[in-house]
């Protein structure tokens, strides 16, 4: 594949992305596009892990969730209910609700965990602890999961009963998280005095562009000499071991790099669907990504990110009818299971041979590829 | 303490009975079958609709609920598996999609939702088992009473454990499904046709997961998607207790069974099972070929 065609496709991409305020008018459709924007970007985090790193993370809902809940907290406390509790500063309103007669209403001590949203009191610090909390904990379980050369399977077992335990967690934590309801009723982002309604055209610009700056980033990181080492370990771990590459470096950076992605985009759906829930560490919601990263082409960026985006206005369009919505996930297991079987490379790869064809090039399987149908 | 304890054994023999069925198909077959919890699904409505419509109880639908979960699992195997060998990943995502269609199948009465036509049992409600009398109440026992459909779960689970024992050591088949699992292409070469042997695991296997079903059924609500977490705790315990293993999950069952149980008591049921999935994640970082498992060759 040339690359002018593959830089057009990004090119193509970004400009519908970008000018699409310019067709669709309608407040409501800007805000769910907003919204699938983001799991385009989740689209991106399962590729780079899974595609570029061959590490099937089956938790990516965790880093999700943990700069969800990040920004979720800072914004709950600058609601208006939040801020009408009858004290000098904010107080979610769920704490009041199970506070014990005779409470302090502060953060302090309403409850014996409550302190630890008094830093959240700050945009500022919530938007940060979306971003390097997710870091922290890839950075920690990658260290101890690649150091150990725990391999495969084996981590896409730990990483979902990781997210799950969280999950757990947080639903156990009634008191300081509101439990299994989650983080309603927020107020709105506020930077430098201009408030991210959900439904302004602005909002959906700010996801937009994190969308394009996110794409071009780990499309120029995949490309730097560390990602070819990364592609390199996927391929063949031991060989690159046996160069001397320090194997377990590559993986845990990608591995954070990949978690701060879906931090990120955490922070992003809490601005525009204005709540933080638990679901969001349902395995179903993992293994959503996944899907639409296959769907799309898993070792393809822009495909993984494309596919997200497509699943979910097809589904959109499709549920409007109510007797469509179950029938919609019985498709939605078929098609996984016909791309599984049929199409490993997804839409991504489709498109490749498509274009590959129109300019008269003959198909040529990977070495990977070719090397695995001899082994079979 | 003694009913403490009881109720974790009662809680790993769940566990057992759900990953029973995974151990020898993750083991033999290296295919991981996240369509096994809707086996047990499968397994549970069956006992519905045979208490609906042929007045039968529990004991009745075992049989039926492990020829019909064969049935199903052997047509996954011999449509969609047999054609992913050697690709482990993707058998989990595929698998996956079998399991939504499954679950879709049961909520929409196999489709004639669509045409208006109900069928009983079927759909995206709740349904309720009766137990039989017999297995209703109490029994006394080491100075305390235990609850009789627990005892029974155990009893059961024992039974099949001990049925997969024999099977899998005693017998022809099983000598052959364990050389498969030691190594596939040495067996291939020996004369065994692996093929077979793996239609044949994957079927009991998913069967296995059926007659879980039935037992689920008695004590649990049935609904479409109580299997999607039934496959994350099976998954645990053959991976805690070494794949292939059948020692190794009825240890680690009943390890994370009497843990769940023991932190239920003193705490809660949500911070139990967190519990249990952190001593999964800390068995497998210091352990990841489980506790017990054999010399891969």
């Amino acid at each position: 594949m040339p690359r002018f065609v593959t830089y057009g496709a990004y090119a193509l991409f970004m400009a519908a992305i970008l000018l699409l305020p310019l067709v669709v008018d309608d407040p409501f459709w800007l805000n769910r596009f907003a919204k699938y924007g983001v799991f385009g970007m989740l689209g991106i985090a399962v590729a780079l892990s899974w595609g570029y790193a061959g590490i099937l993370n089956l938790g990516q809902g965790l880093f999700f969730g943990i700069g969800a809940y990040a920004i979720a907290m800072s914004l709950k406390l600058a609601s208006p209910t939040s801020l009408a509790q009858g004290s000098d500063t904010p107080v979610p309103d769920f704490m009041l609700w199970n506070a014990e007669p005779g409470a302090q209403t502060d953060l302090c001590c309403i409850n014996s965990g409550s302190f630890l949203w008094i830093p959240f009191q700050s945009e500022w610090f919530g938007m940060l602890m979306g971003i390097v909390l997710p870091v922290i904990v890839a950075g920690i379980l990658g260290t101890v999961v690649f150091r150990k050369r725990v391999a495969g399977v084996f981590v896409s077992i730990i990483t979902l009963a990781l997210v799950l335990l969280v999950r757990l967690l947080i639903i156990d934590a009634q008191p300081v998280t509101n439990g299994f309801n989650g983080l309603t009723d927020l107020g709105w982002l506020t930077i430098g005095g201009f408030e991210f309604d959900p439904y302004l055209t602005e909002t959906y610009y700010l996801i937009a562009v994190s969308l394009c700056v996110v794409l071009i980033g780990t499309r120029i990181l995949v490309e730097t000499r560390a990602g070819l080492i990364l592609q390199a370990i996927r391929d063949d771990e031991n060989r690159a071991r046996y160069l001397g590459f320090d194997v377990p470096a590559y993986q845990i950076f990608f591995f954070a790099v990949s978690a701060l992605i879906a931090g990120f985009a955490g922070m992003l759906y809490v601005v525009v669907a204005e709540f933080a829930s638990p679901t969001f560490m349902d395995l179903t919601f993992s293994i959503t990504m996944v899907v639409w990263a296959a769907v799309g082409g898993r070792s393809s960026i822009l495909g993984a990110c494309i596919g997200a985006i497509l699943i979910n206005t097809i589904e959109a369009s499709i549920s409007e009818t109510e007797a469509f919505v179950e029938a919609w996930k019985a498709i939605i297991g078929l098609l996984f299971v016909l791309v599984v079987l049929f199409l490993p490379r997804g839409i991504a790869g489709l498109a490749k041979d498509g274009i590959g064809a129109l300019l008269g090039r003959r198909k040529t399987p990977s070495p990977v590829a070719a090397a695995k149908e001899v082994t079979e | 303490m003694v009913d403490t304890l009881f109720i974790g054994l009662s809680i790993g023999s769940i566990l057992l009975l759900v990953a029973l069925g995974l151990t020898i198909t993750y083991g033999a077959m290296g295919v991981i079958n996240m369509a096994h919890g809707e086996m047990v699904m499968i397994g549970a409505y069956v006992t519905v609709l045979s208490g609906i419509y042929l007045g039968a109880n529990l004991l009745v639908a075992m049989p039926l609920a492990f020829l019909v979960a064969g049935a199903i699992g052997w047509g996954i195997e011999w449509l969609l598996v047999r054609r992913l060998y050697g690709r482990l990943i993707d058998t989990l995502l595929a698998t996956w999609g079998i399991a939504i269609l499954l679950q879709q199948a049961v909520r929409l009465e196999l489709g004639l939702s669509f045409f208006g036509i109900h069928i009983d049992g079927l759909g995206p409600g709740l349904q309720n088992v009766d137990v039989p009398a017999f297995l209703r109440g109490t029994i006394p026992m080491l100075g305390t009473e235990i609850n009789a459909y627990r005892s029974f779960i155990i009893l059961v689970t024992l039974l099949l454990t001990a049925m997969t024992w024999f099977i899998m050591y005693r017998t022809s088949i099983g000598m052959q499904v364990r050389a498969v699992m030691r190594n596939r292409n040495m067996a291939a070469a020996c004369g065994i046709d692996v093929k077979r042997v793996n239609a044949l695991t994957f079927a009991y296997g998913s069967a296995l997961a059926g007659v879980a079903g039935v037992m689920m059924a008695g004590f649990k609500t049935v609904f479409p998607d109580m299997g999607a977490s039934m496959v994350i705790d099976g998954f645990m315990v053959v991976v805690v207790g070494g794949v292939g293993s059948l020692f190794g999950a009825v240890a680690a069952s009943g390890i994370l069974g009497e843990i769940n149980g023991l932190v239920a008591a003193a705490t809660n049921d949500i911070l139990a099972r967190a519990v249990v999935f952190g001593t999964v994640i800390v068995v497998i970082v210091l352990m990841p070929k489980g506790l017990f498992s054999f010399k891969g060759r």
